[in-house]
């Protein structure tokens, strides 16, 4: 029954163990180097360009008359209009606190763009003591297109299909660069 | 004594036996760590500093701003490129959350639209960059080095009024920067 000694099977199962330390080292110099490098400041930035004025320009829009929609912000109120009188001039009282209705500002920009689907620059007139936030704040209503508001759709020209309009005005640029407010 | 010893020595034994950490849970833990980090790295290639008790407005925009001149705006001052350019001039309620200041008056020239200390670092910094722009081996497609981008980012308080800024970007405008980045804070969805 019994099977002589040196026959029997011995286990031979060892346990093997991995060598972790050099992966600890590697994982530790890694999340040291992230760490340093990382950013915590999420920085997000708008870019206007510089005003361009020359006398050739100025004639060339007197005659081809453009939208040039303008948005100037004053002491009470919040005015959108165009010099070449393209649109209707909507004038939005500012909130309670006396700060520009972004709001208002974005829902009506949203039917100008329903009317010229196709413009992307938009004016900006600041009145001097407007601070820098609601500067922003009033930008961010100028350009971006909010997922709740309602969707535009703009014909590509080349393929001929119309695509969602992505942004409002994009392109903003500062009116009143040059002095007067 | 022998026997002393050989007891001592069973005892001593049995304290040095070697003891094995156990590594894997903390592998664990920091490939967790890892993957977190990785995830929430930033990719954009900007090294903008800030200002202690600077504070920025926040934006919708979702544009990350690169690399570029960079200038700093508080109720007290003006910063470019880590330097102090320009002190404003304090008024008692700059104290409060309403900032009061003003540009001095002999800082200031084109009928107070430009401001010189600032016009005079721009003027250095954009002739600083030709001029590496000059030795580099980067050329277009005549031969020509690569002209000078004329980017600023003006990173300010969200109390600064747009009056200053306004005659910070004329300034720069007039010093050949062409285009302007408005950074702020990015809101969080």
């Amino acid at each position: 029954m019994f099977k002589r000694p040196s026959t029997r099977r011995r286990n031979s199962t060892t346990e093997v163990q991995l060598n972790l330390v050099p992966m600890l080292d590697a994982l530790v110099t890694l999340i040291g180097f992230l760490l340093f490098s990382m950013s915590f400041l999420s920085l997000v930035h708008i870019e206007t360009p510089k005003p361009e004025v020359s006398p050739e320009n100025v004639q060339q829009q007197l005659e081809e008359k453009p939208l040039q929609l303008t948005v100037s912000i004053r002491e009470k109120e919040t005015e959108i209009w165009s010099p070449f009188e393209k649109l209707q001039p909507k004038t939005l009282p500012h909130t309670a606190e006396g700060l520009p209705d972004t709001k208002a500002i974005h829902e009506a920009l949203i039917e100008v763009k329903r009317s010229f689907i196709n413009e992307n620059k938009v004016v900006f007139v600041p009145a001097a003591n407007t601070s820098y936030d609601i500067l922003i704040a009033v930008m961010d209503s100028l350009r971006n297109l909010e997922p709740t508001d309602p969707p535009l759709f703009r014909e590509n020209p080349q393929t001929g299909i119309e695509e969602p309009v992505k942004q409002l005005f994009p392109e903003v640029i500062f009116g009143n660069l040059l002095g007067e407010t | 004594m022998s026997r002393l010893r050989s007891i001592r020595f069973r005892r001593g034994r049995k304290k040095h036996r070697e003891t094995e950490l156990q590594l894997t849970s903390m592998m664990d833990v920091l490939v967790i760590i890892l993957v977190f980090l990785l995830k929430s790295y930033s990719t954009s290639t900007n090294n903008f500093t800030t200002l202690p008790g600077l504070k920025l407005p926040i934006s919708g925009s979702q544009d990350l701003p690169p690399d570029s001149l960079h200038l700093i705006i508080t109720p007290e001052g003006m910063t470019f490129e880590n330097e102090r350019i320009v002190e404003f001039e304090l008024n008692s309620a700059s104290l409060g959350s309403d900032a009061s200041y003003s540009i001095r008056k002999v800082d200031l020239a084109e009928d107070a639209r430009q401001i010189t200390p600032l016009y005079d670092a721009l003027v250095k910094a954009r002739d600083r960059a030709e001029l590496l722009r000059a030795k580099s081996k980067a050329r277009d497609d005549g031969g020509n080095p690569l002209p000078f981008d004329g980017v600023l980012a003006i990173q300010a308080d969200k109390r600064v009024h747009y009056d200053t800024i306004r005659k910070i970007m004329y300034t720069a405008a007039t010093a050949g920067y062409k285009v302007f980045r408005l950074l702020a804070l990015k809101r969080e969805t």
